[in-house]
């Protein structure tokens, strides 16, 4: 079994096509299980033409929501001081209440409130999980969350657990994941094998790259950067290239801008089936197939692209006197 | 006041709408900018100014006396995110990355065996812009390997609020989060920023099901107009009780602005993409 992750710091770059073709190229001679990990903005079943009919579907719950029992509140006004999001408000008519799309269930404004009862946590739907067939023959899993729910590098975890439950030694799991650094990202990385970082040749993507970058460093995973729309800007597109071979990156290929693209996301429709001669379906397969040959030779690759020291997360702590 | 930039997919436009709207907005008042995408921050970029005045976002870590300890176990019972472990000899023990400093554990512990220390996951900066107009801006940034936004999102916003304005124009992260309710919490509006292409309307519907449940006006401006039909689009929008205020078309001066990082008001003040903002201003000025 391989673990590939698709990442990008920034969204919008391309990620979902990038790992579309991928996982359709692929699975042409392997096994594959796609995962999408966006699960704040999943979008991956629209790229492959699905509609929202799931072969199965589940609710997930993970998180509470703290309620204010309005009338056991005294309005000592407590559990407002303590709140560390910022989530409790007084209402206009004076009470204490909760924005459940803000709170993340800490538990912390029951434990300071003084009226046993007057706090109470109520389970809530995080989101969904759900998994389908695609027609090019291999199953996406795919999560949704709930709008104002936490971000759950938790639900990513769960998505790639039922991946694994159906995967076999030779599977590929193809995850693309969220936009950001966040938890998300960071689920959708920690343990995968390689990764895949998306970028346009414009500077916030490119300082997003080397935002993502940071973390495939402190995962020790080696990984390879593809660069969308590069003769959007050719001398910036470079400047990626540059900084790919000096850090050790592997250079998989340069998409060209084309419409191609946004057409057949109209379309509902992989651009590689929809217009499989257009500049940007040819880059894309390349990509695809610098891929596979990746695969073919994985031990070797792997050396050779595994970053040469371990860079690993360090918090940064300020110890209380007396530590 | 506070209006929001916000929109669901990632790449849609919202910084550009942001930026745009924020150098135009300024030539009439004072404004704040806060950019809370905290995770991937890019007004700076996209205005070309440098981060400043940077300031450390800390949040509450929890250090163990362990003289004091009991070895009851609450502070692992309370941990929502596994970062206090109890080990088989009842001892509790910090693991820092996991930990949202919610302090829950500290008002649990009957001892107070637990001491407050710090961690940091984040900065705050803070730079005045002189693009156009003169504004300040706000940025909040995640350290890389820190998992928790919303602590970040909060201090960049309060920091934000902090400053002198009669405008506070806030630019969420992609996505419907709670962090993305955070940034956007008290706005008197919503700029739902989205583009033709079902992906566009699929996270659309997401961030207008988010500003309905919090009660927040919510405008729509289509970016990248012209690129794909927007019919379903206008039904959801319509569903929601909202509207499509604006279309920005998608050209070759705009791809060429955003390559550049020059704002497109700036870069071609006269072009009809800078009018679409200078409309765009002017309506939120109406609401002010």
């Amino acid at each position: 079994m391989l673990e590939m992750a698709i990442a990008s710091g920034k969204g919008g770059v391309g990620k979902s096509t990038v790992s579309a073709t991928i996982a359709i190229t692929l699975a042409r001679r392997r096994k594959v299980i796609a995962v999408d990990a966006d699960a704040d903005a999943p979008n991956m079943h629209l790229i492959l033409g699905l509609s929202e009919e799931w072969e199965w579907e589940q609710p997930y719950s993970e998180s509470m929501v703290a309620r204010i029992v309005t009338e056991k509140c005294t309005r000592c006004g407590e559990c407002m001081t303590v709140c560390p999001y910022k989530a409790i408000y007084v209402d206009e008519e004076g009470n204490y209440v909760v924005n459940p799309v803000i709170c993340e269930g800490c538990e912390t404004c029951s434990l300071v409130c003084p009226v046993k009862g007057a706090i109470v946590r109520d389970e809530t739907l995080s989101g969904m999980l759900r998994m389908t067939r695609t027609r090019y023959g291999f199953p996406l899993i795919s999560a949704k969350l709930e709008p104002g729910r936490p971000n759950s590098g938790k639900l990513v975890t769960e998505e790639k657990t039922k991946a694994k439950e159906m995967t076999d030694d030779d599977t590929v799991i193809v995850v693309d994941s969220a936009a950001g650094i966040g938890c998300q990202v960071v689920s959708s990385l920690a343990g995968a094998n390689m990764a895949i970082l998306v970028a346009e040749p414009t500077p916030a993507s490119f300082n997003a790259l080397k935002r993502v970058h940071k973390l495939t460093k402190h995962f020790m995973q080696p990984a390879a950067v593809v660069i969308n729309k590069w003769d959007m800007n050719p001398d910036l597109a470079a400047e990626i290239e540059a900084y790919a071979r000096e850090n050790n990156l592997d250079m998989l290929g340069k998409v060209p801008f084309d419409d191609s693209i946004p057409k057949s996301m109209a379309m509902m429709v992989p651009v590689t089936e929809a217009f499989p001669d257009s500049p940007a379906s040819k880059a894309l397969l390349e990509v695809a197939r610098r891929v596979e040959a990746i695969l073919d030779e994985w031990s070797s690759w792997f050396m050779r692209f595994r970053p040469k020291k371990p860079e690993p997360y360090r918090p940064i702590i300020i110890k209380p006197e007396g530590f | 006041m506070i209006v929001s930039v916000s929109g669901g997919k990632g790449g849609t436009g919202k910084s550009t709408v942001a930026v745009n709207l924020a150098i135009l907005l300024a030539e009439g008042r004072k404004l704040v900018m806060a950019d809370l995408d905290v995770e991937d921050p890019n007004d700076h970029i996209l205005l070309g100014v440098s981060l400043e005045e940077e300031r450390p976002v800390n949040i509450m870590l929890p250090f163990i006396r362990y003289d004091d300890c009991i070895k009851c176990g609450e502070c692992g019972r309370v941990c929502d995110t596994g970062a206090m472990l109890i080990s088989p000899d009842g001892l509790p023990y910090v693991i820092p990355r996991l930990c949202s400093g919610c302090r829950a554990c500290f008002f649990v512990c009957p001892t107070k065996a637990i001491v407050e220390g710090e961690r940091t996951i984040g900065y705050t900066y803070h730079t005045v812009v002189e693009r156009g107009s003169r504004f300040d801006l706000v940025t909040g940034m995640l350290r890389e390997g820190e998992e928790h936004t919303p602590p970040a999102v909060l201090a960049a916003r309060e920091r934000a609020f902090s400053l002198p304005g009669d405008l506070y124009l806030v630019d969420t992260s992609a996505g419907t989060s709670n962090s993305v309710a955070t940034a956007m919490d008290g706005s008197r509006l919503v700029i739902a920023v989205t583009e033709p292409t079902p992906l566009g309307l699929h996270d659309l519907e997401l961030i207008l099901r988010l500003t309905q449940k919090m009660g927040i006006e919510t405008w729509v401006v289509m970016n990248r107009s012209g690129l794909g039909s927007e019919e379903r689009h206008e039904e959801v929008v319509r569903r929601y009780g909202s509207e499509i205020v604006a279309r920005i078309p998608y050209s070759r001066r705009i791809v060429e602005s955003y390559v550049k990082g020059e704002p497109i008001v700036l870069l071609h003040p006269d072009s009809e993409e800078a009018q679409v903002f200078r409309e765009l201003a002017s309506m939120v000025e109406g609401v002010i």
